[in-house]
């Protein structure tokens, strides 16, 4: 198809004998936000792992040429008894880790003030940071090298409400002007009604693909989560 | 000749250098018991060297990079805990070396001493003792990003081939050492350093500097005391290190 960046047909994820994904399809074009929603366990982070390429799968992933991904896990740092600052975290995406090279600094600071941080952050600890600033960290982290496109576990995750909208502002303005596809995984159906060109939704099996305004409804959301679930949320 | 009466400060000041440098990194991936079996690993080495009339460092080296081989890969391959059989696979060899080394070797062996080296070999040691403390400094980045996050790493072009360049860079430190503090002791002398470097570092490159200098100095003044009391320098060396650990406690992060 023209102008997708990512086409996937009846991607099956089999791991420990028991089926995670079944049959899954669906493209994405060029500069499009993707929300994939689901109850827990719906096999989301698997759909994302699997896309990056990290782990064994049955049918096709076709990303376009040349395409950087950017991946956020959900959990990415698990070890905050490493001693590492925030800026070192950074220089983990420079060349050179133990001199930065100064338009390196110079755009760090940049991507810093988009996610709402002071630069005074760069020399503390990351064992030292709040959850809160960490994912903001985490969210700079994975728009530094401006990817093609950004694969987003749940990157609201831990932080305050205020703050949820200004992200979504955030990834809405880098589709805009970089042209950055956002495939995002996410629990906030309000943020995804308003900000998300379509919605996928996912149960170990495709449950609707859609517009939101076409998917995000009770009937759909019901046969999702079950009845009693999440459409209250939804004005 | 002044050069071999300091021979002993110099081998300890380039391996204890190196030691700390890779062990920063050992620590970071919780390889610390891992790397330790690792060493055991060069007693079979020691013993077939021996038998073929062979400088023991290349029966050790072989057997050390192979060791860290078979790690890589079957960390990659299996859900089988590699601590199990990393564990088993090396006390076995550790069993098997000291069956098969003759008794007057054992002890130098597992506890090391210091042979005067020719000059070849001096320059060889140090020059590969300087070149593996290069390496760490220099694929610091790599060897951080697979430990931070290996599937982010991956995603973003560091594969896991950093691992085994890691664990190849371990073993060589690792063979080089056996002559300075022995198989049993080596591992420790790769431990201690980053340890105490990791209780009173706050930052990476802290972290990674103080583990080197940390290296050299317990590994210098390990040989200074143990021949003021006339003791192997093996466990001297040891237990200075883990002497200062505990005073390092006191300035550890909580």
């Amino acid at each position: 198809m023209e102008n997708c960046v990512l086409e996937v047909k009846n991607l099956s994820v089999i791991l420990d004998s028991e089926v995670i994904l079944k049959d899954i399809s669906f493209a994405v074009k060029k500069g499009e936000a993707l929300a994939i929603i689901g109850p827990n366990g719906a096999g989301k982070t698997v759909l994302f792992r699997a896309l990056a390429g990290l782990l064994p799968h049955k049918g096709e992933i076709h990303w376009a040429d040349k395409m950087k991904i950017g991946y956020a896990p959900q959990k990415f740092l698990v070890d905050k008894s490493i001693p590492i600052t925030v800026k070192e975290f950074f220089s983990l995406k420079s060349k050179n880790f133990w001199l930065l090279p100064k338009d390196f600094a110079e755009h760090l600071s940049h991507e810093l003030e988009l996610v709402g941080l002071d630069k005074g952050i760069l020399n503390k600890p990351i064992a030292e940071i709040s959850g809160g600033q960490m994912q903001r960290v985490l969210i700079a982290w994975a728009m530094l090298d401006h990817p093609d496109i950004l694969l987003f576990d749940e990157p609201t995750a831990g932080i305050d409400v205020g703050f949820e909208e200004t992200i979504y502002h955030l990834l809405r303005k880098l589709q805009k002007e970089r042209g950055t596809t956002v495939l995002l995984i996410s629990h906030e159906l309000n943020i995804v009604y308003k900000y998300a060109d379509s919605v996928l939704c996912l149960n170990k099996k495709m449950i609707c693909h859609g517009s939101p305004a076409e998917v995000l409804n009770p009937q759909e959301l019901a046969g999702l989560y079950g009845e009693g679930g999440f459409y209250k949320h939804l004005n | 000749m002044e050069l071999f009466n300091n021979q002993s400060f110099l081998v300890a000041l380039f391996i204890g250098l190196a030691s700390g440098s890779i062990g920063a990194f050992i620590i970071l991936r919780r390889m610390a018991l891992v790397g330790d079996a690792l060493s055991h690993v060069a007693l079979p080495g020691i013993a077939l060297a021996l038998s073929y009339q062979i400088d023991p460092f290349w029966g050790v080296l072989v057997f050390l990079l192979a060791a860290a081989f078979l790690i890589w890969w079957l960390e990659g391959r299996s859900r089988l805990s590699t601590e199990a059989i990393v564990g088993l696979l090396f006390t076995a060899s550790l069993a098997v070396g000291v069956l098969t080394i003759p008794d007057h070797e054992i002890i130098e062996s597992l506890f090391g001493e210091f042979p005067l080296l020719p000059a070849t070999t001096l320059f060889m040691v140090l020059g590969s003792a300087s070149l593996m403390a290069v390496l760490s400094f220099v694929l610091a980045r790599k060897l951080l990003f697979v430990t931070v996050s290996p599937e982010v790493a991956k995603v973003s072009g560091v594969g896991r081939k950093y691992d085994l360049v890691l664990f190849l860079i371990f073993s060589v430190v690792v063979a080089l050492g056996i002559k300075l503090v022995g198989t049993l002791l080596m591992g420790a002398l790769t431990i201690i350093p980053a340890s105490i470097a990791k209780n009173v570092s706050r930052s990476m490159s802290g972290y990674i500097i103080n583990a080197s200098i940390i290296g050299a100095f317990v590994a210098v003044v390990g040989v200074v005391l143990s021949r003021s009391i006339h003791i192997i320098p093996g466990p001297t060396i040891i237990l200075f290190g883990a002497g200062l650990f505990l005073v390092s406690l006191i300035f550890a992060r909580r």
